[in-house]
């Protein structure tokens, strides 16, 4: 399967485990390979994706319900939360911080919607209308959820131990 | 200066590249205005290089990817990189199947085995795999028709001679469950199916052309045996040979 590395990294960042993303992938696999003639054109990267982000929403819904958090009052709190974010955010003691033990917690501690968003963005270096077809998001949730993303790992890693 | 949550996500629009040109002109101003604007997008910047460098490492190991390989590509191992292609080139061969099903069918009227044998195999390659077990072993294809099946497949390793075993499926013919053993050649499938058929005599290699495929039949030891492919013909023939020479007793 093409992009079998790219759909590995998205599986296993939106499951949070290597285990439960080879039966994600497996799984996208076999529907990726049923759909081929779904497949119109376009964007195979993306399409292939989107087939590995839904696989991993079901996937999840069915073996591990607890890990996904409705979505819908996430969105509503980003805002919140973005406008009580204290402005004196200590950025070099973050800088000083970022090592990859820390960062691959502060990453596993966000809630699904936002770490999606951020692997799509800085793991597959896709542009926010990608994000938003991949995602099925429209193109300013996609924004809100990045820069909410950014901040709550930011403030994961500084919580974390030097 | 405090951000509203407006800035915040001009920050990031501007860092991923996603404000228009004016939009990022009037932003680089304010970053040069503004120290702690500029501040949180040099943090921002470290923590996409640190997300970059350490979450690259996440690749799939290679055993995964060879499961993944051979569970969706009916040919392990080989073109592993080409599924799509692999797959583009089944419909072409359903269609061309098609095609020809007119001429086939006048030619071979009558042939209702071979008929429904060809279509199992050409259905085989449509599905997303051709195999309901998939394995290289003989001994792990062998006992899974257990319970299935009312008799027991001869099932042969010919690996060495270049005819690697896929797997197994269970075909119907004639309103009855049959095994059906898929091997490989190059790129090619070869479907063997296996028919008990007790008291039958034996009959010696009979040549079916179906549907612009090629399909071999012969029975022994009251085992109706069919191998079907679109590999060259001399190809389907050295396998059933070699297929026949295994199978032989002592």
């Amino acid at each position: 399967m093409p992009h079998l590395v790219d759909a590995f990294r998205l599986a296993r960042w939106i499951a949070g485990s290597r285990a439960d993303a080879e039966d994600i992938v497996q799984e996208a696999s076999m529907r990726a390979f049923k759909n081929i003639r779904g497949f119109s054109g376009g964007n195979p990267r993306a399409w292939v994706l989107t087939i590995v982000r839904n696989t991993s929403y079901s996937w999840l819904t069915q073996n591990r319900p607890k890990v996904l958090v409705l979505s819908e009052d996430l969105d509503q709190r980003t805002r919140e939360t973005i406008e009580q974010e204290d402005p004196q955010t200590p950025e070099t003691a973050l800088i000083a911080k970022l090592d990859a033990q820390q960062v691959r917690k502060a990453m596993a501690s966000l809630p699904v919607p936002f770490r999606e968003v951020l692997v799509l963005r800085e793991i597959h270096d896709l542009d926010y209308r990608t994000i938003a077809e991949v995602a099925a998001l429209p193109i300013g949730t996609v924004m809100s959820r990045l820069a909410r993303a950014r901040s709550m790992l930011a403030a994961a890693i500084l919580a974390g131990p030097l | 200066m405090t951000r509203s949550p407006q800035d915040e996500f001009l920050l990031n629009a501007y860092l991923d590249g996603e404000l228009d040109p004016i939009d990022a002109t009037h932003f680089e101003e304010r970053l040069g205005a503004d120290a702690t604007l500029s501040a949180r997008v040099e943090a921002l910047r470290a923590l996409r290089v640190a997300l970059r460098s350490d979450l690259a490492e996440d690749v799939p190991s290679p055993e995964f990817r060879r499961r993944i390989m051979s569970k969706v590509s009916p040919v392990p191992r080989v073109n592993r990189n080409s599924w799509l292609a692999l797959a583009a080139s089944f419909l072409v061969g359903a269609v061309l199947a098609g095609a020809t099903t007119f001429g086939a069918l006048n030619y071979r009227a009558g042939d209702d085995v071979a008929a429904e044998i060809v279509s199992a195999h050409i259905r085989a390659l449509m599905a997303p795999q051709p195999i309901d077990v998939a394995s290289s072993d003989h001994h792990t294809v062998k006992p899974w028709f257990n319970g299935k099946l009312a008799f027991a497949p001869t099932v042969v390793d010919l690996g060495a001679q270049d005819f690697p075993l896929v797997g197994g499926r269970i075909d119907v013919v004639k309103g009855v469950p049959v095994a059906s053993l898929v091997y490989s050649h190059g790129k090619h499938l070869i479907s063997l199916t296996e028919m008990s058929d007790t008291g039958g005599e034996p009959e010696p290699l009979e040549r079916h052309l179906e549907q612009g495929y090629l399909a071999l039949s012969w029975s022994e030891a009251g085992v109706t045996y069919w191998a079907v492919s679109d590999a060259a013909s001399n190809e389907l023939e050295n396998f059933v040979a070699l297929f026949r020479a295994a199978t032989a007793g002592p």
